[in-house]
């Protein structure tokens, strides 16, 4: 009986947890990779130097990036009930994980930009290449098991965003953990919901490096 | 004699870079014209400005001061967009090649047709030639780490002719490679420039590069051009300290002989061995030894030159009879100081 039951919540949990974080992530990146885009072109150095919005986007980001996830999902309640008509649940939930998620996209797609060779750059525009065709035909392929790293890291971290977001019944591996092993005292049951995250991020981060390795032609 | 036509012309160039205090001068007053269908050698030691002048001629670096004119179009006043439009007609090589590492020798080459709009179906068959042309044809699938430096820097000199540009600028092009394949790369340039007919513009601080493919020849120091002639002429007789600095010591390790050094001559004789039978002959007819501190043979133009720095005999009337030996044979002798 017991087994059955708790067989039945961690399956339900584990898709759930699997949903939100696929979902999250795909939008935060809609979001994260223009805005990381958007800082490597005006970067000082960049193709396209723009200071001022340079600037004022790194600016936001780091605030968002500095305040701890669980506080962000509490101080942005209003604009969540805003958003989606309420501030618990799993779409409260992934409002919460996009407000997070996108500037740490964006930076880890800076970061990937950053790491092609300033020479290429050159080289593209010594051809006659234009910003835009730079990004598109230069950076991005360029830069792109370096993007899929970037991936990985950011899918697991989201994952992690998903279970704290049981605090707001957010659904998920978390919320069990939570209600179950937190609010109830099943501390068995908490530590199986842990393993299990273990398990899942180990295999995200291990899948995402093994593509980034394939796709990579630097050898 | 008919009138050159000016494929280049760099005009007053001036170039400094902001300090945190004051700026950096790195080009001063710069006068260059480059004639249509030559291979124009600038060579200077590191820091000279070199590369920093090369870049002003396709505005990666906008010069502070000066225009830049191609093809009898002003270049430094256009916008961004026409400066897109007229770079594709300027090729430009990298020491260290600068290719998309993601995308194959084929794909690289294509890079450039895809941008300047070349039609879809063209661009295949036009890259395929190209490396064809650059001795790749059997390599198209490659990715550049799976080629060697000199394959890799064939790649970038297809891609850089790929838009069928006037001009190919060229940045220690062959600094990163070994002397074999150097030669190869060179080759390949000399037969572009003389089969396409593209003006080449190459950057070296090695006097051997220069002398294997170039026509002319500026030597720039502090970012000045110190001379500026053929190539044989600079070679021959270099007229500034910059020039002598670049040809005497040449191949030489400096820091293996000590300077300076009392009674030592750089001679100079056409036909490269036939000159060590002349200084056979001088030892034997003045009875005496010169000291041969370093020697080589080289073709310039087609022709043989051999360079030699020898030290003569401390005693004054041998080394003047050794003197006129040479002199008499047509053989150019002039004393150095420090070697
Ligand atoms: N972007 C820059 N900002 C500041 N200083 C620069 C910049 N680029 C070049 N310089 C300075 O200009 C001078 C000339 O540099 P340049 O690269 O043109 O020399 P070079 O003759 O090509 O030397 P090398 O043979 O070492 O390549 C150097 O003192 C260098 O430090
Ligand atoms: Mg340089």
């Amino acid at each position: 009986m017991f087994k059955e039951g708790l067989l039945a919540l961690v399956g339900v949990a584990f898709w759930e947890s699997i949903y939100m974080t696929i979902i999250s992530t795909f939008i935060a990146y809609i979001i994260g990779l223009p805005m990381g885009l958007i800082l490597v072109m005006t970067d000082k150095e960049g193709v396209r130097p723009m200071p001022i919005v340079h600037q004022t986007l790194g600016i936001i980001i780091n605030i968002v990036r500095s305040v701890p996830f669980l506080i962000l999902m509490l101080t942005i309640m209003p604009f969540t009930k805003l958003a989606v008509g309420t501030t618990i649940g799993p779409k409260a939930a992934i409002v919460g994980l996009l407000v997070a998620a996108a500037p740490f996209i964006a930076r880890l797609v800076e970061s990937s930009l950053k790491e092609v060779e300033k020479g290429v750059v050159e080289a593209a525009q010594s051809m006659g290449a234009s910003p835009l065709q730079i990004l598109i035909k230069v950076l991005m392929p360029e830069a792109k098991p370096s993007l899929l790293v970037g991936s990985a890291i950011a899918v697991t971290t989201i994952l992690g965003y998903s279970a704290m977001a049981g605090f707001i019944g957010g659904g998920g591996l978390g919320a069990v953990a939570i209600n179950y092993g937190y609010h109830r005292g099943q501390t068995d049951i908490m530590y199986i919901m842990v393993v299990l995250l273990v398990i899942i991020v180990q295999i995200l981060q291990e899948l995402g490096m093994q593509i980034a390795k394939r796709t990579d032609k630097r050898l | 004699m008919d009138k050159k036509e000016i494929m280049i012309h760099l005009e007053g160039i001036s170039k400094s870079f902001p300090q945190k205090r004051g700026s950096l001068e790195v080009l001063k007053n710069i006068d260059v014209q480059i004639e249509k269908g030559e291979v124009f050698g600038i060579i200077g030691m590191s820091g000279a400005g070199k590369s920093t002048l090369v870049r002003c001629i396709n505005l990666l670096e906008r010069p502070t001061e000066g225009r830049v004119y191609l093809d009898g179009t002003e270049l430094t006043c256009l916008a961004e967009k026409e400066l897109r439009e007229q770079r594709h007609s300027m090729g430009m090589i990298f020491q260290q090649f600068h290719l998309l590492m993601q995308r194959t020798a084929l794909e690289n080459v294509c890079f450039p047709l895809e941008i300047s709009g070349v039609q879809k179906d063209q661009v295949k068959a036009r890259a395929k030639e190209l490396l064809e042309l650059v001795g790749l044809g059997d390599r198209l699938g490659a990715y550049p780490s799976q080629l060697s430096g000199g394959q890799k820097q064939r790649v970038a000199i297809a891609r850089a002719l790929a838009t069928e540009p006037k001009v190919l600028l060229c940045d220690e092009a062959t600094s990163a490679l070994d002397p074999n394949t150097t030669a190869g790369v060179l080759r390949l340039l000399k037969d572009i420039n003389e089969r396409l007919g593209i003006t080449i513009v190459v950057i070296t601080h090695e006097m051997s590069v220069i002398r294997e493919i170039c026509n002319r020849v500026a030597i720039i120091d502090g970012g000045q051009i110190a001379e500026i002639g053929g190539v044989e002429e600079i070679f021959r007789a270099p007229k500034t300290k910059a020039g002598r600095e670049l040809v005497y010591h040449e191949g030489t390790n400096r820091e293996a002989i000590e300077g300076p050094i009392a009674h030592c001559y750089r001679v100079v004789f056409r036909g490269g061995i036939s000159g060590e039978p002349i200084l056979g002959g001088m030892m034997l007819e003045c009875n005496a030894v010169a000291n041969i501190l370093s020697g080589n043979t080289r073709m310039i133009d087609g022709r043989v030159y051999g360079q030699m720095m020898i030290q003569l005999s401390e005693d004054k009337e041998t080394r003047e009879k050794m003197l006129a030996y040479l002199k008499e044979r047509d053989v150019e002798v002039e004393e150095v100081y420090y070697v």
